[in-house]
């Protein structure tokens, strides 16, 4: 059906940040900017909340049909049988996406008017974190893949501009740079996978669109995708241009925007925007971006065996690869960003085997559970005075109970501790894992689940680490510190008085000022101090005196922990709409896995597993070595899908042909036994070997990220840029070109001396020259032309 | 009316040149800065009198017919006439044209200290000579407003320029005028192939166009080939196709702002206009047989342009190179010779010309307050000029293709004709191309970072002026735009639509005259023949 107001919650994030932009600038009143940027957000959420579940409003994730709810705006690009539309969309899928990324947005949003008090650029914050808005919800409500990259770039600006907001800091320009261009790699990707996806199928929409009033109808490209057969699990399809090209090029993209080995390098760099960036773009929604997309375009994907075996080792061994780093960090930020690098990984492999439901599980669950870790660490660096270093933290429990309480519960749900969120979605994509049929390598399930459980137990161990460095042990703010920069993070508080606005630019890092008078005994205004070896041309930054004494960390103001408690309710709860049947049963309540048949109509499954047991965990196949399933020719499974449907014929009826076979299901809950023991091994390894020596050193080569920045340093960019200046540009164009056209030039020259004596040194002789000369050329032309030219047919 | 506008909107620009010598002679009062309100004044009574084309049904029909045509005998004794017409090809072309011409005005309004009524003049003369060039119809006609065009350009640069204008006002004039040589040898063997063959010789267009496409008159595969290179040379050595380039970073960077956005916002899509309406249409056989060496130097000029730009050391210099790349992507789309690609060539050059154009003038607002164009010597610039921090990004992420803005939309219709084209290994052009995305978003980010972020390492910049209501005001036009064609293009594709199918249809399909002989082939090195 159709809805404009679909359109309203895509486009009311950017009224807001126009309102900011335009105006707030100029009222800088942080009240007036807050409210209008969380009230943008507000009405986003409200509305894709009513569009998603109430019947009037179409009801995108609750009606049995499954239709989608459909708001075409304009064509946007028409050039021969090219056809882009403007035009969103809410099916099953973006439903959900949308949903959960409204409400975490909106929370953070309320969060981040707090955590961003008076910092001078407000209104420029809020205003980019509205468009970041507008372009997420372009990318996961876009009813064409084009538009889908709009939105797809569009958050990587806004990211870059996030990344970049403390812009006179060299290191947050250069990640902005960085995060950009690792982006730009991926997208180059993308867009040839669209011109692909068109070449072969004539579409680039992802739903079957009716005629409209001025445009013809539209065939979805998974549609005409679900008809084509599935291609062979070969290397040589990767290049032999069908939709395991297509599906590479779009996972090339995925690699870029989901942190995927190779491109994750800029998402750990991307920490030095401020924290509720971190929370909402690097952890909760954007990064995600790359899961959306193939889970948008599983139909395309279950067509690509090669492309799934790539996604899925390409996914397990980042969430392995990250998980390690993440072991080393001391950074509190950075350990959670690894960890993110590594959370996507999971979310990868799980599309690489399959499992595209258990994907989008983890993803909504992660955007709790990540969110919450993000806010709480934010919470933590407020209350420390600017210091992200775990090092100089300990104890803090004591001080900052909800922060605490609520990062625990964090925690929990990412080590995969039942009932919290994570376990559930986590636990399913090990067991899928460990159940698929779609790799066409013997035992590659079984091996990647390894990987995956070992992840895992690192993931436990490394959280168990963040949380008894931060909140146990000595603490260690309290001594002085060894290299000083401590001490440069804290400001005196008379400085806020004397500068109402001054430095908020020079904050080093994510450091934003803190609110002045809203906590007794606050003293310490944390305008950090950067290198004082500055000229003395920015008087505003140089008055700050590193003077202060020891200081006491106090809890945050309520705008930034009830985002937190709500995150933390979510982080414990959230899971159980996905709870698999095999431990539902369990406890005698049979199918209650709503989300995966929420999402059953939207997703894709391989022509050979076609209404077999689609969900609850309960496929039957078992791996084999040829796996003729994948060879075989698909069943052309049309089920009189509604012209007005998503573009995939699995419209599994929920309830009908599910099939709970109980060998599967008892083997599930073995493995899940086997999570839970590995949950709690991690924490014990955690607590024992770090909660009586939380700064025991950590490998060299993991607290270095392996040298993969030096590496790609040394063996990319610098050969590039030298390459570029020596050979290309002062050896080619100025030596080669200009030498030649130079060499010509010369030449003449030499022939105008010899004829100088021909000028008698007036303007006007020159001019009958000149003119002369150009006839003499011009007939000269024409005569050899003529001659030249044999004038025959 | 109808018939007269073109006329009159190539000679009103004229007209103001003459006002203001006549102002500069006659008016008793006479002060430098008349002369600028003169001129902008007929600039934008130029571009008001423009606007009038879209009322003219230009792209309603799919025939891609011409509007507004005036054809009245010049020169009886060699079948010379004046022939101007627009279509949908030449509409936006000469809206960019009347449009660019204010802003660039605006942009001269302090800048320019000496000679300027000269300075004005040139510039008026200018803008008559490109109008000129996108409507003439007849060969002659084209040729003369081809080479007119050069002159002033050629003076703008020479007097009015940085340090090292005269060679690089030299350069690009012995480069252009080389080329545009070629074109009148090619001009005069048409015409004397037409009366061979039908009896009478003509430099018009149309008539050549019909004669060929209906057979009366057949070029042999050896002229053509030489025709077309004859067009082509010229053509090359304006847009600049890559090895051609060398003329356009000097040209650019040594120009008065005025003149870089000029010559890169019009003049180079002389070239690439000359080819689609010229060699396309009259040598299709040849346009065929040279598109994968042309497709070729494309992709060589996108990756090469992008990769020399990433390392200079000078702002403008750095956008210079950036055309090189850009023009390679509207080389690349024309002779994809697909729908897709060459519609989005057309809007490519639109694109490039606003985009670029707003990017030169950017350049030249700092240039204006430091006297430097040099990047190592800004630095942290976001914070004392806000405003100039934002246009400039702004215009930076046009350029280099973010979606929902005007050079995406061009871009991607490129790539995606080219990967269409046919061609043997056009995929691997078109991957080739597409990684001019990333080169772009490296050059551009990396000047941009340099440029406005980081902290103020320079006590000069320090304390900079932020944008003036005028600089804001001429610069405001150009972002709308951006925000415009990238975000609803269909408008400005429809009237395009039938005039490029019109030789597409020509170049695409199967020639009907002389097909290509082994004989030629072995005289040439050039291979791939389809």
């Amino acid at each position: 059906m159709t809805n404009h107001w679909l359109s309203v919650v895509v486009f009311a994030p950017l009224v807001g940040a126009t309102i900011n932009w335009l105006i707030g600038r100029r009222v800088r009143s942080e009240a007036f900017i807050g409210i209008i940027a969380c009230g943008s957000v507000g009405i986003s959420t409200v509305i894709a909340f009513m569009i998603a579940f109430t019947e009037a409003n179409g009801a995108a994730l609750t009606n049995d049909a499954a239709t989608p709810v459909m708001s075409h705006l304009w064509t946007w690009m028409q050039v021969g049988t090219f056809r882009a539309d403007f035009g969103f969309a809410m099916d099953r899928l973006s439903g959900i996406y949308a949903c959960f990324v409204t409400f975490v947005a909106l929370l953070i949003h309320v969060f981040a008017t707090g955590y961003m008090h008076g910092d001078r650029g407000f209104y420029r914050f809020f205003a980019y974190l509205n468009l970041f808005m507008f372009m997420m919800l372009t990318l996961v409500l876009a009813d064409n893949i084009l538009l889908m990259f709009v939105g797809w770039e569009g958050v990587g600006l806004c990211s870059y501009l996030l990344i970049g907001y403390y812009f006179n800091r060299q290191e947050a320009g250069d990640a902005a740079k960085k995060a950009f261009v690792a982006n730009r790699v991926g997208d180059w990707g993308v867009i040839l996978g669209i011109m692909l996806i068109f070449s072969l199928t004539g579409s680039i929409s992802f739903f079957d669109k009716p005629a409209m009033e001025g445009v013809g109808a539209v065939e979805s490209f998974l549609t005409v995708a679900r008809g084509m057969p599935v291609e062979s699990f070969t290397w040589g399809a990767i290049f032999a241009g069908g939709l395991t090209s297509a599906a590479v090029l779009l996972f090339i993209g995925a690699t870029g925007k989901s942190a995927q080995i190779p491109l994750f390098v800029w998402l750990p760099d991307a920490m030095a925007g401020p924290t509720p960036v971190s929370a909402l773009i690097h952890a909760a929604t954007m990064v995600t971006a790359g899961v959306y997309m193939i889970v948008r375009c599983s139909q395309v994907y279950v067509h690509a065996p090669t492309a799934m075996f790539i996604i899925a080792i390409i996914g397990a061994a980042t969430a392995i690869f990250a998980a390690t780093i993440g072991l080393a960090q001391n950074d509190i930020k950075k350990v959670l960003a690894y960890s993110t690098v590594s959370q996507l990984g999971y979310m990868m492999l799980a599309c690489g085997v399959g499992a595209f439901g258990a994907a989008i599980f983890h993803v909504m669950t992660h955007a709790f559970f990540k969110a919450l870790l993000f806010l709480g660490s934010g919470s933590v660096i407020h209350g420390m005075h600017h210091e992200q270093d775990m090092r100089r933290m300990g104890g803090l429990k004591k001080y900052m109970p909800i922060t605490f309480a609520t990062m625990l519960t964090g925690g929990l749900a990412i080590s995969g501790i039942p009932i919290f969120a994570g376990f559930f979605s986590k636990d399913e994509i090990l067991w899928k894992t460990w159940s698929t049929a779609s790799l066409g390598v013997a035992n590659a399930g079984q091996i990647l689940w390894l990987i995956g459980a070992v992840t895992a137990l690192l993931t436990a161990v490394y959280m168990t680490r963040m949380m008894v460095m931060t909140f146990w042990g000595g603490e260690r703010f309290r001594e002085v510190p060894a290299g000083g920069q401590a001490s440069e993070a804290h400001a005196h508080a008379d400085d806020e008085d004397l500068k109402p606005h001054a430095a908020r630019f020079d904050s080093a890092g994510d450091r934003p000022r803190h609110e002045t008078g809203a906590h007794v005994g606050d003293a310490h205004h944390g305008s950090p101090h950067d290198e004082a070896s500055d000229l003395t041309i920015d008087d505003d930054e140089d008055e700050h005196a590193a003077h202060h004494g020891p200081f006491t960390p106090h809890e945050s103001p309520w705008v930034m922990t009830v985002p937190l408690i709500v995150l933390a309710i979510l982080s414990t709860v959230g899971g159980l709409v996905g709870v698999p049947y095999a431990l539902s049963s369990l406890i005698g309540l049979g199918d209650i896995n709503y989300f995966e048949h929420m999402l059953e109509p939207a997703i894709a499954h391989a022509p050979g597993e076609h209404g077999a047991a689609a969900n609850g965990g309960g496929t039957h196949q078992t791996p084999s070595a040829s796996n003729p399933e994948w060879l075989s020719p698909p069943p052309q499974a049309h089920d009189g899908a509604s012209p007005l449907s998503v573009g995939d014929g699995s419209h599994g009826e929920p309830g009908g042909g599910r099939a709970h076979d109980p060998h599967e299901v008892s083997m599930e809950r073995l493995f899940t036994g086997i999570s839970i023991v590995i949950a709690l091994v991690g924490i014990g390894i955690g607590w024992l070997m770090f909660q009586k020596r939380p700064l025991l050193a950590m490998p060299r080569l993991l607290e270095n990220k392996y040298y993969v920045d030096e590496v790609y340093n040394a063996s990319i960019i610098n050969p590039l840029k030298t390459g570029s200046r020596n050979v290309l540009w002062l050896f080619f164009d100025v030596g080669v070109v200009d030498g030649i056209v130079n060499g010509v030039g010369r030449g003449t020259r030499e022939i105008g001396s010899v004829l100088r004596h021909l000028q008698p040194g007036f303007v006007r002789s020159y001019a009958a020259i000149i003119l002369f000369g150009a006839l003499a050329v011009i007939g000269y032309f024409a005569f050899s032309a003529y001659q030249v030219l044999p004038f025959t047919r | 009316m109808q018939q007269y506008l073109l006329t009159i909107l190539i000679l009103l620009p004229v007209a103001g040149a003459i006002a203001l010598a006549a102002h500069g002679l006659v008016a008793p009062y006479r002060r430098e800065s008349h002369y600028r309100w003169i001129a902008l004044g007929f600039t934008i009574a130029t571009f008001a009198l423009s606007l009038l084309l879209l009322s003219g049904g230009i792209g309603e029909d799919a025939t891609g017919a011409f509007k507004f045509v005036q054809n009245v005998p010049w020169i009886g004794a060699i079948g010379a006439g004046y022939h101007v017409g627009v279509d949908g090809i030449s509409l936006w072309l000469v809206l960019l044209t009347t449009l660019l011409m204010p802003i660039a005005i605006l942009s001269s309004w302090n800048a320019v200290e000496k000679r300027s009524l000269a300075y004005y003049a040139s510039l008026l003369i200018l803008e008559g000579a490109m109008i000129g060039v996108f409507v003439a119809l007849d060969l002659l006609v084209f040729y003369l407003f081809f080479e007119a065009s050069l002159v002033p350009m050629f003076f703008l640069i020479g007097v009015w320029g940085g340090q090292n204008r005269v060679y690089a006002a030299v350069k690009f004039f012995i480069y252009t005028a080389v080329g545009s040589l070629l074109m009148l040898a090619g001009i005069i063997a048409l015409y004397f192939i037409h009366a061979q063959q039908v009896g009478f010789g003509t430099f018009d267009y149309v008539t050549l166009f019909e004669a060929l496409r209906e057979g009366r008159m057949t070029i042999g595969a050896r002229p053509e080939f030489w025709l077309f290179l004859a067009f082509a040379i010229a053509f090359a050595i304006k847009v600049p196709l890559f090895p051609f380039h060398t003329w356009l970073p000097d040209a650019h960077t040594e120009a008065p702002t005025a003149g870089s956005v000029i010559l890169a916002g019009v003049l180079l899509k002389m070239g690439t206009y000359g080819l689609l309406r010229f060699n396309f249409a009259l040598f299709p056989g040849m346009s065929r047989y040279f598109a994968p060496l042309m497709i070729t130097l494309a992709v060589i000029g996108i990756i090469y342009g992008a990769l020399v730009a990433m390392v200079q050391p000078d702002v403008k210099r750095l956008v210079a190179y950036s055309s090189v790349s850009h023009m390679g992507f509207v080389m690349l789309g024309l002779f994809s010779f697909t729908e897709q690609g060459m519609q989005g060539a057309l809007y490519q050059m639109l694109n490039h010309g606003v985009s670029t154009g707003a990017l030169f003038l950017l350049v030249g607002m700092i240039y204006e307050r430091r006297h430097t164009r040099m990047i190592a010597d800004f630095g942290g610039l976001a914070k004392p000029m806000p405003l100039f921090a934002t246009f400039i990004v702004f215009a930076s992420l046009s350029s280099v293709g973010l979606p929902l803005l005007n050079g995406f939309v061009g871009e991607f219709l490129i790539m995606l004709g080219m990967w269409n084209s046919g061609f043997d290994y056009a995929w691997i052009a078109t991957m080739l191309a597409a990684t001019g995305v990333i080169w772009a978003a490296v050059y551009m980010l990396w000047m941009l970072q340099r440029v406005l972020f980081g902290r103020v390492t320079n006590a000069h910049n320090a304390r900079l002026p932020d944008l003036n209501a005028r600089e804001i005001g001429l610069l405001a036009p150009l972002l709308a735009l951006m925000l415009l064609m990238g975000a609803y293009p269909q408008p400005f594709l429809n009237r395009s639509r039938g005039s490029v199918e019109q030789v597409r249809v020509r170049v695409a399909a199967p020639h009907t005259g002389g097909t290509f002989t082994a004989g030629v082939d072995k005289s040439s090195n050039v291979t791939g023949d389809r």
